[in-house]
């Protein structure tokens, strides 16, 4: 508005030109108009046509009685102004030179004590001309064709500049308007705010309708009230906490889309009136309660006024906001944990496969011979677990330094699956497990252990978590179709997951079809993902049926015995070893051993024996070994010497029976004294 | 049975050579080891079971690889047995890696080493591409080779190095049995450019190694008969030879001819009467039948598992109700 001073002080009803400040410019009337203008009638002017100047001079020339008198300059362009007496008297303080078709300012002459000049809606291309009208208050060129500011530089009472609707393209040249009170530069072209930090009494400055990209640069404007903007393409807007007075801030249409963007809001004290409407932020969710929650000084937003209610909501919504920004904080700093473990865990079993070379260069080629094969596996493990994309933001990785990363095995229960990355997780199956965890899972995936060390806990496993169907293996080192024997001795397998990475054994062609029948009386459903057909199973029968035909049908009862023994005896190892013996683990182990009978048992025959175990027990029989031996040797011993006594008496026998007969012969052959040396022999024995 | 030259050996070497005493020692070995479960049914029985699967050749299934290897018939009935389960997989038309056949044999040997397996190999591949697929017949005619005549084959080679070195064995007195066999050999040639060393001397040598050799040899006429046919040969172009001659596999005795590999007739109707009751088993899975089924052909072991769907005793949600077997 323009301050009362300056209104019409008749109080004639004017023309309201709005242009976009809700300012009132009284005008003159149009009688009025017609008196001040150069217009020869004194009748309604003539607005038709474009007239020229030289169509000026021919009208003024041929019309009589006029009050104004145009006459050509020193300089052939401008035209002169000049007013009639009475008018001057009577509107001594305002001119209105409007919709005039004028293209240039013209020399305004005798007009020294003018305080309101007004050009609006002609073709004016330049501000000349009014230098001398230096007690010039309020100027008006509002809808001309105004490229650049200038010409105002003497113009030091000026209050009021409107330059709306025109095309100049940068603020300059307002260094001596120190008392400009209302600046008004919406519809032109001006790309950033500048030249206006000693405008210390500027109360209003439109600069809608610009091509402003950001707002700063506000520093100086002391007195700034109400800052129209809108209708650019403002991303961002700063330094509005610099103004103190500034109450009523209009951002509708522009390029706004967070909040952090118009940060400094939330610092101004004096702000109460904000239009956001028209701009991406106000499509947000979170838009409203955002914008109260952080501006408690708001009374009105985008023109309605702000109930308390709202102000309620908009913070209980925030502190809902930030609860979950903290869950999530926790969330990610958890997973960050798990992953770091579970990388050192990789690279701890990368070590120990000697897929890493030492770093000692000496021990480089010890690594190299190593028996496993570290040539066909390339790079390490490590690599393989993907970063965790996304920002971590800096919060989190402050907290991350806290965290130690030695830990060596992860244990992880996530709804339906357990997961056991590291030996070490495998301890944790003697834990005291809740009933409900336990039934939950049905899903068991084992990482970096070892298959063997695997074996020996699956009896556990199979106890404590009754219903684990699902079992995956990744980097176990599965060499071998005989481990799968192992797995014979769980209750029920579903699915299996054998992960390429780290289990060499699904390299081979028939490995599938082993497990399928070694492990058929499980009549698993899928296999690597894959469903398992009929045709699956019946070939996996073709392939191996031999085999488990052999091993039943073709060995001896002892061995079978003794191999049936074994696997139950290991069973039983660990039933034995387990620390509080309850009465439903009994029950249990009347049902294994049912239940290992239930079994097809021509395959219970093919079993897996740990390498270790293996070692083991024929060392065991090293002893029993050496014994047999040399008690064979003893045997053997004796019976050769049997044989060659018995030999021997073969050889000797027909010679010692003819000494024999001989001598009996040659006893017998005298009767008489024969008799005679019985006798004698039967007297002797008395 | 009361042959004169078996009776002319000693004690010692008699036993020896018919390895009595490794098996006596292996049969007392398991007695003592199976105490427990032997003692039930008697020791004679025990004996009886033991020497009648030393005859059949099933004593070396599952056993450990020193055992195993120890004796000549152990070594041919681990061949037919390997032969036996695994025909299948050949049938199949499947061809395999070293590993994969290595993974096969310690199914029936769990610490069968993995050096002959790879020399078996290298027979096959003629030691080239070691990762190279391989056919089941191949495989198994050179494994047989490698495996039987191990320490043979050994000594070949290390006579085949020095045939191409130049050195002439020739030359060395040989300090065994054979004494006095001083013979005249015709000179050697310098050692040639050309590959291999040639089949003559070579035959010569390998003539001299079976005389040492007394078992564990193959038949040195057939050798003679596989050396006669080249001019020139590599020490794997002579293993492969060997392999693929009938006459030395027939000589073995332990698998059937190379055309008859795949057939067993026996096994397969055993294997068809395995697969219709698989098929029938899966069925009935499938169905979930509660009622136990009852298959109709009895098998011959004695613990036979009767087909049934059991149901839970233990309280476990496990939707698959158990029974205990009866």
């Amino acid at each position: 508005m323009i301050p009362g001073k300056y209104r019409s002080v008749s109080g004639r009803a004017a023309n309201n030109v709005n242009c976009g400040l809700h300012l009132v410019i009284q005008t003159s009337s149009l009688p009025e108009k017609s008196k001040v203008e150069f217009k020869l009638n004194k009748e309604t002017p003539s607005f038709s046509g474009r007239l020229l100047q030289h169509d000026l001079e021919r009208n003024y020339s041929s019309r009589q009685g006029d009050h104004i008198h145009l006459a050509s300059s020193s300089m052939p362009s401008f035209p002169i102004l000049q007013r009639s007496s009475e008018e001057k008297i009577l509107y001594s303080d305002r001119l209105t030179l409007e919709r005039q078709k004028l293209t240039v300012c013209p020399i305004i002459d005798g007009e020294e004590h003018l305080r309101l000049l007004n050009f609006q809606h002609n073709f004016i291309t330049r501000i000349q001309n009014i230098s001398n009208l230096q007690r010039l208050i309020f100027l008006d060129l509002y809808d001309n064709q105004i490229e650049e500011i200038s010409g105002l530089s003497t113009l030091r009472s000026l209050r009021v500049l409107l330059l709306g609707k025109n095309r100049i393209k940068q603020i300059s040249n307002l260094e001596n308007l120190k008392s400009l009170d209302v600046l008004d530069l919406h519809g032109n072209q001006i790309t950033k705010i500048e030249n206006v930090s000693h405008l210390c009494d500027l109360r209003v400055l439109n600069l809608a309708r610009n091509l402003l990209s950001h707002v700063d640069n506000l520093n100086g404007l002391d007195s700034l009230t109400e800052l129209n903007l809108r209708h650019n393409q403002i991303t961002f807007v700063r330094d509005v906490d610099n103004l103190p007075c500034l109450q009523r801030l209009f951002l509708s249409f522009n390029n706004i889309s967070t909040f952090e963007s118009v940060c400094c809001l939330a610092d101004s004290s004096s702000l109460s009136d904000i239009t956001f409407d028209g701009n991406p932020i106000a499509q947000e969710s979170w838009y409203k309660h955002t914008i109260l929650q952080n501006m408690m000084q708001l009374r009105q937003l985008d023109m309605k006024r702000v109930t308390e209610e709202e102000r309620r909501m908009a913070s209980v919504v925030a502190k809902k906001e930030e609860e979950k920004k903290r869950e999530s904080h926790k969330q990610s700093l958890l997973k960050e944990k798990k992953r770091l473990t579970i990388n050192n865990v990789a690279r701890k079993w990368d070590l120990q496969q000697h897929r890493i070379p030492n770093i000692a260069p000496n021990q480089d080629r010890k690594v190299s011979d190593s028996s496993q094969d570290p040539s066909q596996l390339h790079g390490s493990t490590v690599s393989a677990f993907p970063e965790e994309t996304g920002s971590l933001d800096s919060g989190l990785t402050n907290d991350l330094q806290g965290l130690s990363v030695t830990d060596t095995h992860l244990v992880e229960v996530d709804g339906d699956t357990l997961s056991l990355y590291g030996s070490g997780a495998l301890e944790s199956l003697d834990r005291n497990w809740s009933v409900q965890t336990a039934g939950m899972v049905t899903t068991v995936s084992f990482t970096f252990i070892e298959f063997d060390e695997i074996v020996q806990v699956l009896p556990k496993l199979k106890i404590k978590f009754p219903n684990s169907l699902h079992l995956k293996f990744k980097e176990t080192n599965l060499v071998m179709l005989q481990q799968f024997n192992a797995l014979a001795q769980l209750r029920r397998v579903d699915q299996l997951t054998i992960d390429p990475q780290g289990n060499p054994v699904v390299n081979f062609t028939l490995w599938k079809y082993y497990v399928l029948f070694r492990l058929s009386h499980f009549s698993m459903q899928k296999i690597n993902g894959t469903e398992v057909t009929q045709n699956d199973m019946i070939m996996a029968e073709r392939l191996f049926g031999i085999l488990a035909h052999v091993a039943s049908s073709e060995l001896p009862q002892y061995r079978m015995i003794s191999i049936l023994g074994d696997a139950r005896k290991k069973q039983f190892r660990y039933l034995l070893e387990t620390k509080g013996k309850k009465p439903g683990l009994v029950n249990e182990e009347n049902n294994d051993s049912k239940r290992l009978v239930g079994e097809n048992t021509n395959r219970a025959m093919l079993n897996y024996t740990t390498r270790d175990f293996y070692n083991e027990r024929l060392e065991e029989i090293k002893e029993k070994k050496k014994f047999c031996k040399m008690y064979m040797e003893d045997l053997v011993k004796e019976a050769t010497e049997i044989n060659m006594k018995n030999e021997a008496l073969q050889k000797l026998w027909p010679q010692m029976f003819i000494e024999l007969v001989r001598d009996a012969v040659i006893e017998i052959r005298n009767k008489n004294s024969y008799m005679k040396l019985c006798l004698q022999q039967i007297t002797d024995q008395n | 049975m009361l042959s004169p030259d078996r009776l002319a050996l000693p004690d010692y070497e008699y036993l020896a050579q018919r390895h009595v005493l490794t098996y006596m020692e292996d049969a007392v070995c398991q007695l003592l080891e199976n105490k427990e479960d032997i003692s039930q049914y008697g020791v004679a029985r025990f004996f009886t079971e033991y020497f009648n699967s030393v005859c059949q050749g099933t004593h070396i299934l599952f056993r450990e690889f020193s055992f195993i290897q120890a004796t000549p018939h152990n070594r041919a009935s681990f061949l037919r047995a390997f032969w036996k389960c695994f025909r299948t997989v050949g049938k199949n038309g499947d061809l395999l890696t070293m590993r994969e056949y290595h993974c096969l044999l310690q199914l029936l040997c769990p610490d069968f080493p993995l050096e002959l397996t790879q020399k078996a190999a290298r027979i096959v591949l003629m030691d080239d591409a070691m990762d190279c697929l391989m056919s089941f017949s191949d495989f198994l005619l050179a494994f047989q080779i490698q495996f039987y005549y191990s320490e043979f084959l050994e000594s070949v080679a290390a006579i085949y190095q020095d045939l191409l070195a130049g050195k002439n064995p020739n030359t060395v007195i040989v300090p065994t049995s054979s004494s006095g066999q001083h013979r005249q050999r015709p000179p050697l040639g310098e050692a040639s450019v050309l590959e291999g060393v040639e089949a003559s001397l070579f035959s010569q040598c390998l003539e001299n190694l079976c005389d040492r050799h007394k078992y564990s040899c193959p038949p040195p006429a057939l050798v003679k008969e596989v050396l006669s046919n080249v001019q020139r040969l590599t020490f794997y172009g002579f293993l492969v030879a060997l392999s693929k001659h009938h006459g030395i596999n027939q000589a073995l005795g332990a698998l059937p001819d190379k055309g008859d590999l795949m057939h067993d007739p026996a096994m397969d109707e055993e294997l068809e009467r395995l697969v219709v009751r698989s098929r029938l088993h899966r069925t009935s899975w499938q169905h979930r039948a509660e009622e136990p089924r009852a298959f109709g052909f009895q098998r011959r072991d004695k613990l036979e598992a009767r087909e049934s769907v059991p149901s839970a005793s233990a309280p476990s949600p496990c939707p698959y109700r158990w029974e205990p077997r009866e």
